[in-house]
């Protein structure tokens, strides 16, 4: 064992002190979330805890800690100070009181009740010299609505054009690259379904580490399913692809567009 | 002679006042305390209480809210600093049902506000907003429920934080008589 090692036992006192006291804090958050009655923490125990470890800790981060339980413990025994102020206060009522109170209670009469104690404030809403001012500034600015609309329509997108076959293959969506990506997918399919013949999930199949790559491997395997080289069967809820041995590498004569939409999130 | 002139003084600061807590500029209406020493004068506080006079022959009243200090509620309210201070016009007296509809309000919004603010105050002014959601769910159901919370939240009569924790808006501490509030609740039959 080296020298700077700690001896076992203490170790597992600092881990236990380090746990303890990371769970006061999160009780006392909760019950500054109002999730909890402040009471319900026992400020006492909560400072024996600290007092029991503190001559444990050696490094900054759990001298931090310990300063940080004795904060959110100062804030639940303000809590309880508040508390028991409300409570002796002429607008203490329990909780559960008003929660049975407000069930049981008929919308009219809980509306009768509210409408005695609601004084609402009166206001007026109006044109002044500064806002007639700024509006008139504001119009004399305003461009023409023509030249406006002149504006919306040159920063609208392209319009649809063509694309030769070369601009297809630099995307990879046709020619060589295409064909042997079809290919290298086809038998990712066919190593998947291998030797156990269970149909693979479509979702697990296509799903690629981002979005782009599911959607490019789904757009692949929609020309498998097409050229025969697999089959698309929907399964209850489950939709799952399998490889068919000799491929007719012709469209399937008859065949029906089944539109799959691919959410963001897959 | 000095009297009349007196008179004309006042009686031009009493319009001055009358429009600052009227008419809104701002986000919030009334006016700040410091905006009507500086428009109105040192002895605002004279021309408010005559003001005051004036509107409680129509069932108004000049009020003055203290920005929230801290959440001990319902203790030593009146310790806000003067610079905190708002006055606000509002109705002195209170609305039937039939008028509260005829200003657009629906019995079951009012009617979940009341059980909003009530348990807010049972609970020290603060909860989670799940549990103001399942206690509006009980009686208006589920999605009637997230609207409404979000309802009293857009006008100002709750408030929510990061942390999700609703507490009382500004307006139910200028609209609302809590005291008469949770008074009329413990007593009223079920």
């Amino acid at each position: 064992m080296k020298m700077t090692e700690k001896p076992k036992s203490q170790r597992t006192t600092l881990a236990a002190g380090r746990k303890e006291l990371q769970e006061i804090v999160e009780t006392c958050e909760a019950i500054s979330e109002r999730k909890f009655n402040p009471f319900f923490m026992d400020v006492k125990f909560g400072v024996e805890t600290l007092r029991q470890y503190f001559p444990h800790w050696e490094t900054f981060k759990d001298h931090c800690l310990d300063a940080h339980t004795i904060n959110r413990l100062s804030e639940v025994v303000r809590l309880q100070n508040t508390q028991l102020k409300f409570q002796s206060s002429a607008l203490y009522a329990d909780p559960d009181f008003v929660k049975r109170k407000v069930e049981r209670m008929s919308e009219k009469r809980l509306a009768e009740v509210f409408l005695q104690s609601w004084h609402p404030i009166t206001e007026l809403e109006q044109l002044t010299n500064s806002t007639v001012s700024d509006a008139l500034d504001y119009w004399n600015l305003l461009t023409p609505i023509a030249d406006r609309w002149k504006k919306r329509e040159s920063s609208r997108g392209k319009d649809p054009g063509t694309a030769d076959s070369e601009t297809l293959t630099g995307l990879g969506i046709h020619g060589k690259e295409f064909g042997k990506q079809l290919t290298e997918l086809w038998n990712e399919l066919r190593q998947l379904y291998g030797d156990r013949k269970v149909p693979i999930d479509y979702w697990s199949f296509v799903k690629g580490a981002t979005y782009n790559e599911t959607v490019q491997r789904a757009y692949y395997v929609s020309f498998l399913v097409t050229y025969g080289y697999a089959k698309l069967q929907p399964e209850g809820e489950q939709l799952t692809l399998t490889p068919t041995d000799q491929p007719s590498e012709k469209a399937v004569s008859g065949a029906v567009s089944f539109p799959i939409p691919i959410p963001r999130e897959s | 002679m000095e009297t009349a002139e007196t008179k004309s003084f006042y009686s031009d600061k009493l319009k001055r006042a009358m429009h600052l807590l009227l008419f809104r500029r701002g986000k919030m209406p009334g006016a700040r305390e410091w905006e009507l020493k500086e428009k109105v004068g040192k002895n605002y506080q004279q021309v408010l209480d005559q003001l005051n006079q004036l509107l409680s022959e129509l069932d108004l009243e000049i009020k003055k809210v203290n920005e929230p200090r801290s959440e001990e509620m319902g203790s030593d309210a009146g310790h806000a600093s003067l610079e905190e201070a708002r006055y606000l016009v509002a109705l002195k007296g209170t609305l039937g049902l039939k008028e509260a509809k005829m200003i657009g309000w629906r019995i079951d919004n009012l009617a979940g506000l009341s059980a909003s603010i009530s348990y807010l105050v049972s609970k020290q002014g603060k909860a989670p907003r799940e549990e103001i959601e399942k206690l509006l769910a009980h009686k208006f159901g589920r999605w009637k429920a997230v609207t409404l919370a979000d309802i009293f939240l857009r006008t100002g009569y709750l408030e929510e934080d990061d942390a999700g924790v609703m507490s009382l808006g500004w307006r139910t501490r200028s609209e609302i008589d809590l005291r008469a509030l949770m008074t009329k609740m413990a007593e009223a039959k079920v």
